[in-house]
C-alpha cells in the first residue's frame, strides 16, 4: 500500500513539473494588494466584481498572463513585503503607501518602463509629483482620500455656536461645549498615537504656515511655526478640550466616539459618513475646513496610496514582463473596473477618466474632488520620511508627558540634518 | 543478539530524529540567522549587507528609549512573575482543599488561560475605558463613585494596568503547576505533623513549600521566559505609547523593526534579549539544582 502511495505521489510531482514546462510561455505576475476593507478580498479573488473577480476577468481578457494575487492586511503588509524582499522574492506589483525606501535601494522599476503613455497622462499630475525622486517617477497613485473637519450639527445648534474656523474660535467653541454638556461631551478629537500621530502634526503645523519641510523642500520640523502649532495642540489637551488619552486613542476610537455622540468635532477622511452609518450611528454631521491660526490659510490633508513595480533580474524577457505589468495597470485603471473599486471602498479616484462616472453616481464626490485639488501631502518621497514620521509622533507623545516641544523638535531636526 | 543490541543503540536516535530536525529548522537555524544578522548591515527594506562588527549593538544601546525599555522590562518580568507566583500558589492551596463545587472553581481558574492574550488585553481595555468602560459603569451604578474615573490618566498607571493583565493571565498556569505538585503530597505527612502539634504556617513552610518546589521551579523558569517574551498585552493595550514609555524589550524591538525600520539595532536588541534570558534562566536553574543536591 505504502509503495503504491509513494509511486502515485512521485508521479504527481513529475506530472506537475511537466505541466509547468508546458505553460512556459505564460508569464505570471506576483501581485500584492492591500486590504482596504471587507470587500477587497471579494473584489480581487471572490465574487465581488459582478459575480466574477478581478483575477479571473483579467486572465480571461489577457491570455498568456497569469496573476498570483494576494490580498494582505495593512497590519501585515510591511512585514510581508520586507520578508519577501529579504528572501529575494519581491512581488512584481505592489500596492502600498510608501515607496521611497524601495526606490532608493534600487528595487523599483521606473514607471516610464511599464506604464502605457495614455494611462500615464490620465493620472492627476499633482499626485504623480508625490512619487518623484531625483526626477524619476517610481510609483503611480492607486486611490486617495482627503481629510476634513466633521462636526455634529445637532450639538452645535443645541449649544448655539458657529463652526470654528480659527484656533481662537476653536478654543471658545470647545469651552462652550464643555460648559453646555457639563463635560459629558469632548469638544475636539486628537490622535497622537503611533497609528497616525503624523497626521496631527500635519493638521496643526500646516494650519500655522509650517510643515515638515520648508519652501525649498528641506526638512524644517523645528520651525517656530511648528513649535507654536504643537504647543497649541498640547494646550488644547491640557485644557481638557479633547479626548483624554491622545497617545493611545486612535482615529478609529475618535470616530467611534463621534458616532456615539461623545465627541463634537473630529478630523477624519471622506469615508466617515459611511463609517458612522456602519456603526449604527445616526449623527447629523457636516464638514468644514480644518481650523487654522488667525491669518493663516487652512489646508486639507491628502492621503494617497500607490502602485509600483519591482525589478526582477531573473525574468527571461524583461520587455515582455514590462508589457504584462502595463496590461495589469491598464486593466486596473480601466473605468469599467476602477470606478467600481474606488466607490466600493469610498475612496477618491487618482485618474481623470474615472471622475465623470463617480460624480454621476454620487454628487457629493464633486465637493471632495475639489478638496483633493487643494490638499497637501506628506513628504513621502524623501528618504528620511520614516524617521520623521516616528520622530514627530515621539515628540508629540513626549510633549504630552511634559517635555518641551521646542527641545523635542530641535533634537529631531538635528538628527535629520546632522 | 548482536544485531538486537546495535538496534537498541540507534533506535532512540531514530525516534528522536523528527523532533531534532524540526528543532533545528525552526529553532536553532533562526537563532543562528539572527546572530548573524545582528553583526551585519541591514537596509531599511531588509536587504542584508556585509559584516559591520558591533555597530548594531552600539546603535541599539545608544537609542534614547533603551534605558526606559530595559527598566520597564525588569519591572514587567519581576512584577508579573513574582505576583502571579504568590497569588497562584495561594489559589492552588485553596483549590487543593475539599469543598463543594471544587471542580467548577478549578474550571473557572483555567478560563483566562484558555483565551488568547489579544482577546484578554482587548477586554481589559474595554473594562478600564474612561468613556464607556465596564469598571466605571459598575462602580457608578453601585454608587461607589460619583463621577467616572480616568483609569489611564498617566503612562505609569497604564503600565501598571498592563502588569496587572499580565499577572491575571499568568495565574492559571502557576496554579495548575503548583496544584499538580500539591496533589502528589502524601496526606499522611500532614496528619503526622498535626499529631506533632504543627500549625498551618508550619505545615505550609516545612512540608508544602519544600515538596512543591520542583513544580514551582519549572513554572518560574517557564514564566520568566514567557513573560519576558510576551508581546500581545502591551501591544494591544498601549503599543508602547507614549513615546516607548510603556514598551518592554519585545514590543520595542518589533516597533523598531517594522515601524522605525531600524532593522540592525532591532536584531541586536533581540540578541541582547536572548542572552539576558539565557543568563536569568541559567542562574535560576543552577541555584535551584545546587540546593536540591545539597538537600
Amino acid at each position: 500500500m505504502k509503495k503504491i502511495l509513494a509511486i502515485a505521489l512521485a508521479l504527481c510531482m513529475v506530472l506537475s513539473l511537466g505541466a509547468a514546462a508546458f505553460a512556459d510561455d505564460d508569464i505570471t505576475l506576483d501581485v500584492i494588494i492591500c486590504q482596504y476593507g471587507p470587500n477587497t478580498q471579494e473584489w480581487f479573488l471572490g465574487k465581488g466584481m459582478n459575480g466574477t473577480n478581478f483575477v479571473d476577468k483579467f486572465e480571461a481578457e489577457n491570455p498568456g498572463i497569469k496573476l498570483n494575487l494576494e490580498v494582505v492586511s495593512w497590519n501585515d503588509v510591511y512585514t510581508v513585503v520586507d520578508t519577501r524582499i529579504a528572501a529575494g522574492q519581491a512581488p512584481d506589483i505592489l500596492n502600498i503607501d510608501v515607496f521611497a525606501n524601495y526606490a532608493n535601494e534600487g528595487l523599483l522599476e521606473p514607471v516610464s518602463q511599464w506604464c502605457p503613455e495614455e494611462l500615464y497622462n490620465d493620472f492627476f499630475p499633482s499626485f504623480i509629483d508625490q512619487s518623484v525622486i531625483d526626477g524619476t517617477v517610481w510609483a503611480v497613485p492607486d486611490l486617495a482620500s482627503a481629510r476634513a473637519l466633521f462636526y455634529n450639527v445637532d450639538m452645535f445648534e443645541e449649544v448655539g455656536i458657529e463652526v470654528p474656523t480659527t484656533w481662537a474660535e476653536l478654543e471658545d467653541a470647545s469651552q462652550a461645549i464643555i460648559d453646555f454638556y457639563d463635560g459629558e461631551v469632548y469638544p475636539w478629537g486628537i490622535d497622537m498615537t503611533t497609528d497616525e500621530g503624523q497626521a496631527a502634526f500635519a493638521y496643526y503645523t500646516w494650519g500655522n504656515g509650517g510643515g515638515f519641510v520648508d519652501a525649498d523642500g528641506n526638512w524644517a520640523v523645528n520651525s517656530p511655526e511648528n513649535v507654536e502649532a504643537i504647543e497649541y495642540a498640547i494646550g488644547l489637551i491640557n485644557k481638557g478640550y479633547t479626548n483624554p488619552s491622545p497617545a493611545t486613542q486612535t482615529r478609529y476610537d475618535l470616530q467611534d466616539m463621534f458616532a456615539a455622540g461623545k465627541l463634537a468635532m473630529v478630523i477624519a477622511p471622506n469615508q466617515l459618513p459611511t463609517y458612522v452609518a456602519d456603526k449604527g450611528g445616526s449623527i447629523n454631521l457636516a464638514t468644514a475646513n480644518i481650523p487654522a491660526n488667525e491669518g493663516k490659510s487652512s489646508s486639507s490633508v491628502g492621503v494617497m496610496d500607490r502602485v509600483m513595480a519591482f525589478k526582477d533580474e531573473s525574468a527571461p524577457d524583461q520587455a515582455k514582463r514590462d508589457e504584462a505589468i502595463g496590461k495589469f495597470a491598464e486593466f486596473f485603471y480601466n473605468p469599467e473596473n476602477y470606478v467600481g473599486w474606488v466607490s466600493m471602498e469610498g475612496f477618491l479616484p487618482a485618474v481623470n477618466s474615472a471622475v465623470g462616472a463617480l460624480v454621476e453616481a454620487d454628487p457629493s464626490f464633486g465637493a471632495w474632488l475639489d478638496v483633493l485639488g487643494g490638499c497637501q501631502f506628506y513628504p513621502t518621497a524623501k528618504a528620511e520620511w520614516d524617521q520623521v514620521k516616528q520622530g514627530v509622533i515621539a515628540a508629540e507623545q513626549n510633549a504630552l508627558t511634559g517635555a518641551s516641544v521646542q527641545a523635542e523638535l530641535d533634537a529631531l531636526q538635528a538628527a535629520l540634518v546632522g | 543478539m548482536n544485531t538486537l543490541n546495535s538496534k537498541r543503540r540507534w533506535m532512540p536516535y531514530l525516534w528522536l530524529l523528527p523532533s531534532i530536525v524540526l528543532m533545528a529548522i525552526f529553532v536553532v537555524f533562526p537563532i543562528a540567522i539572527v546572530f548573524k544578522l545582528s553583526f551585519s548591515e541591514i537596509s531599511k527594506s531588509g536587504i542584508v549587507g556585509g559584516f559591520i562588527g558591533f555597530k548594531n549593538f552600539k546603535d541599539a544601546i545608544g537609542l534614547p528609549a533603551f534605558k526606559t525599555v530595559m527598566v520597564n522590562t525588569f519591572w514587567w518580568v519581576l512584577s508579573v512573575v513574582g505576583l502571579s507566583t504568590v497569588i497562584g500558589f495561594a489559589l492552588a492551596m485553596v483549590l487543593n482543599q475539599k469543598f463543594h463545587g471544587r471542580k467548577i472553581a478549578r474550571a473557572i481558574v483555567v478560563f483566562p488561560w484558555a483565551t488568547s492574550l489579544v482577546i484578554q488585553a482587548s477586554v481589559w481595555n474595554y473594562i478600564i475605558k474612561f468613556e464607556y468602560g465596564n469598571l466605571n459603569n459598575v462602580l457608578l451604578n453601585l454608587g461607589i463613585i460619583k463621577q467616572a474615573i480616568n483609569w489611564r490618566s498617566s503612562y505609569t498607571i497604564e503600565f501598571i494596568w498592563e502588569c496587572w493583565v499580565g499577572i491575571f493571565v499568568t495565574i492559571p498556569f502557576v496554579t495548575f503547576c503548583v496544584l499538580s505538585g500539591l496533589q502528589s503530597i502524601d496526606a499522611s505527612l500532614y496528619e503526622a505533623a498535626t499529631v506533632d502539634g504543627a500549625g498551618f504556617w508550619d505545615k505550609t513552610w516545612k512540608i508544602t513549600v519544600p515538596l512543591v518546589k520542583p513544580s514551582l521551579t519549572v513554572s518560574t523558569v517557564l514564566n520568566i521566559i514567557y513573560v519576558f517574551n510576551s508581546f500581545p498585552i502591551i501591544y494591544t493595550m498601549t503599543k508602547g505609547a507614549p513615546a516607548n514609555k510603556t514598551d518592554t524589550l519585545i514590543t520595542y524591538l518589533y516597533m523598531l523593526n517594522f515601524y522605525d525600520r531600524k532593522k540592525g539595532p532591532a536584531t541586536a536588541l533581540s540578541v541582547i534579549g536572548f542572552v539576558i534570558l539565557c543568563i536569568c534562566a541559567g542562574i535560576y536553574m543552577v541555584t535551584v539544582m545546587r540546593k536540591e543536591e545539597e538537600e
